[in-house]
């Protein structure tokens, strides 16, 4: 396989090391990776002693060709989309290192680990209160959506 | 993956584990911040963090109206990283032919044309302006220095730019010398 492209490349690597040392609660969908380096999909279980312990959720990263400088598209898929004020029941997050502070030197394995304490530190269950508008006007592409980060620390 | 039965086997593997992990370090410390691989064209920000120049060029060029380090979010700047140059780079290329071109070392020199920290001018039009000031004449050689790389990407609408600037402030000159001539 010659003549890989930077951003495959980096996601090859990422998914190496992922795979090698997974943060813990985290699995890669290895395989699917492999086939389509493009799309990963990342199952989650929510931290021991949290309000989502026990649950199971899958996250899905999709990379654009200019990734890492571009921030990847990432949204909660399948049955379970936890309950989070910062998660739409699309599986959007409102989480500002996925646009406005996003930075290269993230990676996967770091805006998982973002995510998994951003549910961890979540006092009350509840959907965001904008949630049923926002699911009916917005983008399928959550980076398209103009977010207005309410709070980083919930 | 596989899994040890006898204890020695087990502790055998930790210690190879532990070597494996110091190595790797090792290794990563002189990895791109970017694109984790080794750092080519090796740049430092102020601020400490290594990278690729061609990769935090392009970094640079993604947010252009907010430049920080990707690392620790220092801000930073085209004009404030290093290069860093190892042994056994002594190839007689210069870096700054290479695209994107990398920052140059600077060393500071009496007359040096390093031109204004903290001033985001574009370097071309401060030079000018201040070379007509002094002597309608400065600005000539003063231009030519201005031209050289500066991280720009080599792009015709800058070139023209300056071809267009240097016509200009030919004809200013023009007039400046008849007026003094006149007066
Ligand atoms: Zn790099
Ligand atoms: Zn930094």
């Amino acid at each position: 396989m010659a003549g890989k492209t930077p951003s495959e490349k980096r996601l090859h690597k990422e998914l190496i090391s992922l795979v090698k040392e997974p943060p813990p609660g985290m699995i890669v969908d290895a395989d699917q990776a492999e086939q389509n380096l493009n799309t990963w999909t990342i199952n989650m279980q929510g931290a021991e002693g949290t309000l989502y312990d026990g649950e199971l959720f899958q996250l899905q990263f999709k990379f654009g060709s200019s990734y890492p400088f571009e921030s990847p598209e990432v949204t909660f898929v399948g049955q379970n989309i936890p309950v989070h004020p910062h998660v739409y029941s699309n599986g959007h997050i409102c989480l500002s290192i996925l646009t406005d502070d996003w930075s290269p030197a993230l990676s996967v394995q770091s805006v998982c680990l973002s995510i998994i304490s951003m549910l961890s530190s979540c006092k009350e269950k509840k959907r965001p209160p904008d949630n049923s508008f926002y699911v009916k006007t917005c983008n399928k592409n959550p980076k398209k959506t103009k977010w207005w980060y309410h709070d980083d620390k919930v | 993956m596989a899994t040890t039965s006898s204890e020695s086997d087990s502790s055998r593997k930790n210690t190879d584990n532990k070597e494996n992990e110091s190595k790797d370090e090792q290794n990563n410390m002189f990895e791109c911040n970017i694109c984790l691989d080794n750092a080519k064209d090796a740049v430092v920000s102020v601020c400490g963090h290594l990278f690729c120049w061609p990769c935090l060029h392009q970094w640079l060029e993604t947010r252009s109206s907010r430049q920080v380090c990707p690392v620790c979010k220092a801000v930073i700047s085209k004009d404030k990283v290093i290069p860093i140059y190892g042994r056994g780079n002594t190839k007689q290329e210069d870096p700054r032919n290479k695209v994107p071109p990398r920052p140059a070392g600077q060393r500071t020199e009496p007359d040096a044309n390093t031109g204004f920290p903290g001033f985001n001018f574009g370097d071309g039009g401060f030079h000018l302006s201040f070379g007509i000031g002094a002597f309608p004449f400065g600005f000539l050689t003063s231009f030519n220095f201005s031209d050289r790389p500066h991280g720009v990407p080599v792009g015709g609408q800058l070139q023209q730019d300056d071809h267009y600037l240097s016509k200009l402030f030919l004809w200013i000159a023009v007039i400046f010398i008849v007026w003094l001539l006149l007066a």
